[in-house]
């Protein structure tokens, strides 16, 4: 079990390297065993050959991000290499890549400092290799575009002039790093470096790796976990050409000559699953109905803050439940995974945010060593969380054992629905207590849900604070200054399998929290914005658990997002305009406006988001941009359209088709401005545009109808004239 | 179910091919498996999802709706037939707007858009709406999507012009 995210995610940081891997999406041959003659190699990171050539290693996994864009951004800038001549490879798992993990919106952050080390370290050798070449001062060059300039003569060497001298000289450990002002790279809008390869078909993902001799699997699979097959009609299925039928821990493997035979040969199987024991019939409403009821326990306390003693009693409370669903990632490229298990080795291709706990459990399953498990990162048709876990990756290693050839396992879209690991349901109680003077005094938010399972728990975690803290961020971290808060965490039995999804624990509580504030703001009878930016004076900074909350910036993205979008403007009848803000993990602010508008059959059209963001120091402006206009429609998607339910224990959707996602008709105009931040380092952007949508579109919703949604998806029948 | 396999001819991205192949296989497992054309993704097989469209004779279709002998010799177009260069007007509308993300949705719905700019060279929201609301991009590129079939249609109807 990951038990704590930051934990989990902040061991997950980058370290240093000398081990690197090709990136060509055919054949990733491990570690290029022979050194490169005349190749300039300081670090795993950075590689110059004499050729000119200036190949960068990305060692976080790509899924739509932006990482290798913006992480070769950082190496590049360090570097002074000519970004339009550079080239990527993919980090693997080796004993100088030990830590590679993709979450948590970690990379930008988490990368930051190695990275620029590691490029100012290369150029700081290649300006001494020249210096030394000219005899003279090193103080009078100067680095550009992958060549160093003795500024006084003009004279010039290119970098694959000087890889053999800068290759005999020790690496710096603490390298200059540039001044901010200094960057011509970062900061500014740069295209996505895979662009090209994505628009003409060349960019290769897990699904599409094809090795010599690969065979293709499709597992039918136990409709409840640990299900055994009791009879199975296998006739028809062997009479289709070539196909074999390989029992394996997930249910029965059905492997052929192509993906299609596969597929065909399982439709064709008839398979009589062993009755579930009683506590895999799961049932999600019953499940939500026992969360809410479980909200109103006490829990373990996550944040107390006392009233000081001048604070006025409460005289009045008032209260709210909100309930929260089971969502899936949902990816348009389904888990897959390639294994080739050869007598002592195991080479795996696959779409996966967490290589190096991939070599790791697949090593162990096989009873190997893990350096025998060679793992080659492909790019990632959409991750979301999803592929932080490895089970796909275990499936192609055990069917390749058993059939010893290599082996594609490919999920089907209903695979993918239905066996998946869910953001789990969660259920909020929330009070807020007013004084005498009708100020609110006193805040309560309880969270019922469900730490992630996707490994045991271990029996060592200590289940402190902090623990609980990780569970519900978003209700122990509310930014607004209360006299009295009162948080905590009711752990509530979950058998389905479910783990981190797009903003892990934290789209529940802000929803919850957000929307809250607002129906106490319209208790008071006034405006959501200015009492939220009310909430927010006082001390500037505020600490709850191991965060830092700074309001000031937080008020900063409310100003600008009630400036940008018009905030007060009179709108037409059903329409109305909501607001929403959040602090991502004590990183990344972002307030939304969101407009919407509500026709009499009780449809939810929105209609424009104003966002403002301060994410810290950008790397990307278009990165930015493109993860919060993917963050609004990702929220529009889980607001208005897809939830799973299960009955029976089994997940009822199957396709796109029964679990909603937005689609290009859904598409609101987006205005993303982004507030200059005072902070000097960069902070995540792939999942703090989720968790404040789907309470500014409840508020907007509120606004145009007098209805309070209180429980997602939003249906129409909620609220039809 | 006796498998009944059979050489089928057809013509991809301007190349006549010849495939032994299952009857019932859908194109785009011929495309993809047996071709190693893999520019054409798999979503869902079940053609709710956009990623496996393809052009024939300028429309956009999904290869997984067809089987292998209803594909016996027509004529199609896969991402990698567009231009290797990403010179397509498409290809170049969706560089400069950089709309994909993951941008593993993004072979098909370029596809898609070069279908509707054929039938509706100036395409009203509605229009665009209608065309691309079938397919499925996770990641949420559509704001950049439509400016991009904007400027690939302005593109285009300019590229007409003698």
């Amino acid at each position: 079990m990951i038990t704590s995210r930051r934990a989990f995610l902040k061991t997950a940081a980058l370290g240093g390297a000398s081990l690197v891997v090709a990136f060509d999406g055919k054949r990733l041959l491990g570690a290029e065993k022979k050194e490169a003659t005349g190749q300039f190699k300081p670090n795993g990171w950075v590689r110059v050959g004499a050729d000119g050539t200036v190949t960068l290693t990305i060692g976080k996994s790509e899924m739509g991000q932006g990482v290798r864009t913006s992480l070769a951004m950082i190496l590049a800038e360090e570097l002074e290499a000519d970004w339009s001549r550079i080239k990527l490879v993919q980090a693997s798992p080796g004993p100088e890549f030990k830590r590679l993990g993709t979450g948590g919106s970690f990379s930008l952050g988490g990368s930051w400092k190695t990275l620029r080390q590691a490029g100012a370290a290369a150029r700081e050798m290649l300006i001494t290799a020249a210096a030394a070449r000219w005899k003279v001062d090193r103080a009078t060059c100067a680095a550009i575009k992958s060549e160093v300039v003795h500024t006084a003569s003009k004279r010039r060497f290119k970098y694959s002039e000087l890889v053999a001298d800068a290759a005999k000289l020790p690496v710096p450990a603490d390298p200059p790093l540039k001044k901010a002002s200094d960057f011509h790279l970062i900061g500014k809008p740069t295209k996505q470096i895979d662009g090209r390869n994505i628009v003409t078909g060349a960019a290769r993902y897990g699904i599409d790796t094809k090795i010599p001799k690969m065979l293709y699997a499709s597992i039918e699979r136990a409709p409840w976990r640990g299900a055994k097959p009791k009879s199975s009609q296998d006739a028809k299925a062997l009479a289709i050409h070539g196909v074999r039928l390989v029992p394996c821990s997930n249910g029965i493997a059905v492997v052929g000559e192509t993906t299609w035979a596969a597929l065909k040969a399982r439709a064709a199987l008839a398979v009589e699953w062993e009755l579930p024991p009683p506590k895999e019939t799961f049932d999600s409403e019953a499940h939500i109905k026992q969360l809410d009821e479980a909200s109103d326990q006490k829990g373990f306390v996550t944040r107390k803050d006392e009233a000081p003693a001048s604070t006025r009693p409460v005289v009045r409370t008032i209260y709210a439940n909100y309930l929260y669903p089971f969502y899936t990632h949902a990816p348009v490229e389904t888990m897959n995974c390639v294994a080739d298990v050869q007598a002592d080795r195991c080479i795996i291709w696959t779409p996966t945010q967490a290589p190096n706990s991939l070599q790791e459990e697949v090593a162990k399953f096989l009873g190997l060593a893990p350096e025998k498990v060679e793992v080659n990162v492909t790019l990632i048709g959409g991750g979301f969380g999803r592929r932080l876990a490895v089970d796909y990756a275990l499936e192609a290693a055990e069917v390749s054992r058993a059939i010893k050839a290599p082996v594609q396992v490919l999920w089907t879209r209903t695979d993918d629905m239905r066996h998946g690991h869910f953001q789990a349901a969660s259920a909020h109680r929330l009070s807020a207590g007013f004084d005498s003077t009708d100020t609110l005094v006193a805040w309560r938010h309880t969270k019922a849900g469900s730490p992630h399972n996707l490994k045991l728990p271990d029996a060592a975690a200590v289940r402190d604070a902090g623990y609980y803290q990780d569970l519900s961020w978003g209700v122990y971290d509310i930014p607004y200054v209360v006299p009295s808060i009162e948080t905590a965490y009711v752990t509530v039995d979950l058998p389905v399998r479910h783990g981190p999804w797009r903003a892990v624990f934290a789209p529940s509580s802000v929803f919850a929290r957000e929307a809250f504030i607002d129906e106490v703001a319209h208790a008071r009878g006034i405006d959501p914005l200015g009492f939220r930016l009310e909430l927010l004076t006082g001390p500037d900074t505020v600490k709850a658990g191991s965060l830092t909350i700074d309001r000031r910036r937080l008020r900063r993205v409310l100003e600008v997002a009630r400036e940008k979008s018009g905030w007060g403007t009179a709108v037409a009848a059903r329409h109305g305009r909501g607001v929403a803000c959040n602090v991502y993990d004590g990183e990344t602010h972002i307030a939304y406006v969101v407009d919407v508008a509500v026709d009499d059959a009780g449809k939810v059209r929105v209609e424009r988001v104003v966002a403002a963001v301060d994410c810290g120091l950008v790397v990307n402006p278009t990165g930015v941009e493109q993860q919060v206009e993917g963050g609004i429609i990702w929220g529009i998607s889980s607001a208005l359209l897809g939830e799973i339910t299960f009955r029976g224990g089994v997940a009822q959707q199957a396709t796109y088709a029964d679990y909603g996602v937005a689609r290009m008709r859904d598409t609101p105009a987006i205005e993303v401005h982004i507030v200059p931040s005072e902070a000097a380092q960069p902070f995540g952007m792939g999942e703090p545009p989720v968790p404040p949508f789907a309470p500014a579109l409840v508020n907007a919703i509120f606004a145009a109808t007098g209805k309070r949604i209180r429980r997602l998806p939003i249906r129409p029948g909620d609220l039809k004239l | 179910m006796v498998p009944f396999m059979s050489e089928i001819s057809l013509t991809v991205n301007g190349t006549k091919r010849t495939v032994k192949v299952d009857d019932d296989m859908p194109l785009v497992w011929v495309l993809r498996d047996t071709l190693a054309l893999t520019g054409t993704k798999f979503g869902c097989g079940m053609g709710v999802c956009g990623s496996c469209t393809i052009l024939e004779k300028g429309k956009a279709i999904r290869s997984c709706q067809i089987s292998a002998s209803q594909a016996k010799g027509r004529d199609f177009m896969t991402i990698e037939g567009l231009s290797k260069d990403a010179s397509h007007p498409c290809q170049r509308a969706w560089l400069e707007e950089d709309v994909a993300q993951c941008g593993f949705c993004q072979p098909g719905m370029i596809l898609t858009a070069c279908g509707l700019l054929r039938e509706h060279p100036d395409p009203t929201d509605a229009e665009i709406d209608a065309a691309m609301s079938d397919s499925v991009c996770r990641c949420g590129t559509y704001p950049r999507m439509r400016k991009a079939i904007r400027l690939a249609a302005t593109a285009l109807r300019t590229q007409k012009k003698p």
